[in-house]
């Protein structure tokens, strides 16, 4: 099932000289992991915003083209409606706490009672996403008192407390630590073994190479490749977007070693059944 | 500390009454006596509110908020003693100054007027969680946008003194000087403020962003996590304070 | 600034509505590093005239007012009633930058003159009212002696006393609320103002 269509969508900030997103089109089903890669400036976190209305509802600007979601365009409703079909995370984890609540528990009902969730209802949904992404024990701390990794973790609880089909991520863990890292990326993991829809931009490689299911490649504002990790980290030109291939994939390509397919593998786990195909 | 409040937990007769009726109350004391402007009326009131004061059992941690005003009250009764232009009757001198009963009881009253102020005020402040004040008024129509605005400023306060002391200590290591001569103080400023503000609108679009995408222009109508327990007898409490409000204007008026 | 649409807007956008706490915020971090620095000023409205210089006269007002609404019920009571003057601070310098008074360092000084007179004209009855004319502020309540022993009238003594403390520290402020506004990213800036509409590509 198609859970978000993208169709020439073209977008210039109100004070650019130049389109941030030029023609983009993809689909993208439900379930699927996609990462979002390029190098800085190639629009990641633009398109990132468009899939949930930001842009250009927040900058306003020149738009064209569609983004749909469960077939509604997002351009045309509220950034509030949208928030319960898709929902973003951002990178920094301090600015995404509201500021207005004193524990984690109220902040997870911040968005819940905007939009008028019953409060019984609310209760339920706080606690399935504070136990989903292992916040729970935290629930009465303040939030402004929590590690990074754990403030990260309550942005996107509060997030899935709205019930989106569709979680954006634009480098969530590129303002942690290692271990905060970790912590976040276990957590999407585990929200995308859910069933959950998830699209991140990313620059951490090696991550993207182990969990997405295709990649989209940007570069400057134009969609260069839509595809599996394997295809995109094989092509000969991916040095030129900016991207450098997961290890493993340059340690095969340097010993030519390929998939079936005819790709080189781009995690330890395929390099390893490739061996043992070889060597046995 | 995470938190702009003087609240203290407590179960005084004031921490259990509602937080709306307490508002009201500060309104009325502030604009009561200014209405009927009168000694026998500030006074009236400045008991009121040192008893409620005692009641709440704050009478200790509103000391230090009325000696910071009581000094500038003693300043006033030297000046209007001495200075008042109503000044007639001389009650008593200090070496070569004669201080005048007009003017004293003028300060008096003076005092008597702040220090209500003060203790009004005292008594909210001292008895209600910031959070449950705001809470009550949008519950009562005050937009969600406006409680946010005001909840939002006690949670950002701390978190930008926190982000003061990184800035100095960032500044002077690359060499601002912060202490000696009045023009290197006064050139060190910029340099500290500026990143200070930068960063604070930097946020302030990641946090726009952020609360849109979490329903805050929502139209529905907003729902509660925290049920207020309802207190019988706070319409009866307001009903009173807003008639007194309502006496007070019609009285000036007639008395005019 | 630049916000051609009327700027007696109450429609306000999320990004203006949270540039109110932020500015809030750098008027309490303006008198923190004053105070560090000891300068004999106070510099507590760089964030309320920064608030007005970037989205108008109605934000730069909220901003006033929850500024003294805050201060005062978490520091010191009576600054609730000087609500007004932090009030009028945010609408003269919204409407200032409206009309394009912060364009260059003459007119932004200009700006503050007129900032300060109209901070200590709202000031001085509410200085009359509370605390019969005086300020608090050492050299101000000198003069307001010096002029009340010479039989002045009341509000010509209390207007010397506010104008002598206003008129320095809102002239500075409002250079120094300049000099970070010309220095701001234009990107940032535009996020405040709502002129832009959505254009079809
Ligand atoms: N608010 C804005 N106004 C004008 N131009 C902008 C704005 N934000 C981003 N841009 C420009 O749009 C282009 C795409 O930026 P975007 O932030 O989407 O890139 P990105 O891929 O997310 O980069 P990074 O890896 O650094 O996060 C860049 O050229 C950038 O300069
Ligand atoms: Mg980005």
């Amino acid at each position: 099932m198609v859970n978000l269509v993208v169709e020439h969508l073209k977008y210039r900030y109100p004070l650019g000289n130049e389109l941030a997103l030029e023609d983009i089109s993809f689909e993208v089903k439900k379930g699927e992991f996609i990462g979002i890669i390029g190098e800085n400036g190639s629009g990641k976190s633009t398109l990132c915003q468009a899939i949930v209305g930001l842009v250009p509802n927040f900058y306003k600007g020149a738009y064209g083209g569609k983004v749909l979601v469960k077939e509604i365009e997002v351009a045309q409703s509220d950034v509030s409606e949208i928030s319960s079909y898709v929902g973003i995370v951002f990178q920094n984890p301090f600015t995404q706490i509201t500021g207005s609540k004193l524990t984690v528990y109220e902040e997870v009902a911040f968005g819940l009672e905007n939009l008028g969730i019953p409060r019984e209802e609310m209760i339920k949904r706080i606690e399935e996403s504070l136990k989903l992404l292992r916040l729970f024990e935290y629930r009465h701390f303040n939030p402004f008192e929590l590690s990074g990794g754990q403030m990260q973790r309550l942005a996107i609880a509060s997030v899935i407390a709205m019930k989106p089909d569709i979680l954006v991520l634009d480098e969530p863990t590129s303002q942690l630590d290692p271990q905060g890292s970790e912590e976040v990326f276990q957590a999407i993991q585990d929200l995308a073994k859910n069933g959950m829809t998830i699209i991140i931009a990313e620059h951490k490689i090696e991550k993207i190479a182990s969990y997405a299911d295709k990649i989209i490649l940007l570069h400057k504002g134009k969609l260069v490749d839509f595809d599996t990790p394997e295809k995109i980290f094989s092509r000969e030109d991916i040095e030129e977007y900016g991207i450098v291939p997961p290890v493993y994939t340059r340690i095969c390509k340097s010993l030519n070693v390929k998939n079936e397919a005819g790709f080189y593998p781009v995690t330890l786990e395929q390099v390893y059944y490739e061996l043992v195909k070889v060597y046995g | 500390m995470r938190y702009l409040s003087l609240y203290q937990e407590g179960n005084s007769l004031l921490h259990k009454i509602d937080p709306i009726t307490k508002l009201l109350f500060v309104i009325i004391a502030i604009l009561v006596p200014i209405i009927i402007n009168t000694l026998t009326m500030a006074l009236a009131f400045f008991i009121i509110s040192t008893l409620l004061v005692f009641v709440a059992r704050a009478f200790k941690r509103t000391l230090p908020i009325i000696s910071f005003s009581s000094l500038v009250i003693i300043t006033v009764l030297f000046i209007q003693g001495l200075f008042y232009l109503k000044n007639q009757t001389p009650f008593f001198t200090l070496g070569p100054f004669v201080f005048y009963k007009e003017g004293l009881l003028y300060a008096t009253g003076i005092a008597i007027r702040i220090f209500n102020i003060i203790n009004a005020v005292a008594v909210l402040i001292f008895t209600t969680k910031p959070s449950d004040l705001i809470e009550a008024l949008v519950k009562k129509g005050v937009s969600p946008k406006i409680g946010y605005v005001f909840s939002s400023v006690l949670q950002i306060i701390p978190q930008m003194m926190s982000i003061v002391d990184t800035i100095l200590d960032a500044q002077k290591a690359r060499g601002l000087e912060t202490e000696g001569s009045f023009t290197k103080r006064a050139k060190a400023f910029i340099p500290l403020i500026g990143p200070a503000v930068l960063n604070s609108l930097i946020s302030t679009k990641e946090r726009a962003m952020a609360l849109e995408v979490r329903g805050f222009n929502s139209k529905k109508k907003k729902t509660f996590l925290n049920e207020v327990p309802y207190n019988k007898y706070s319409n009866v409490l307001q009903v009173a304070l807003i008639a007194i409000l309502v006496f007070s204007i019609i009285w000036r008026i007639i008395s005019w | 600034m630049n916000n051609k649409k009327s700027m007696w807007s109450f429609r306000f956008s999320t990004a203006q509505l949270v540039l109110i706490p932020a500015a809030v915020g750098i008027n309490y971090v303006g008198k923190l590093f004053a105070g560090i620095l000891k300068l004999p000023l106070w510099l507590d409205s760089i964030g309320t005239v920064l608030a007005s210089m970037l989205a108008g006269p109605i934000i730069g007002a909220l901003s006033g007012a929850t500024n003294n609404i805050i201060y005062g019920l978490t520091a010191d009571p009576i600054s609730l009633v000087y609500a007004l003057t932090s009030i009028a601070i945010g609408l003269t310098a919204g409407i200032l930058a409206y009309k394009g008074w912060f364009d260059n360092w003459i007119k932004a000084f200009v700006s503050g003159l007129i900032i300060a007179l109209v901070a200590t004209l709202v000031s001085t009855p509410l200085n009359i009212q509370f605390w019969g004319g005086q300020t608090g502020n050492i050299w101000g309540d000198s003069v307001f002696a010096f002029l009340m022993a010479k039989k002045f009238p009341i509000f010509l003594a209390s207007f010397a006393d506010e104008i002598i403390v206003d008129l320095p520290d809102k002239v500075i402020t409002v250079l120094i609320s300049f000099a970070i506004f010309k220095s701001l990213p234009k990107q940032l800036i535009s996020i405040y103002t709502d002129d832009h509409k959505i254009e079809k590509l």
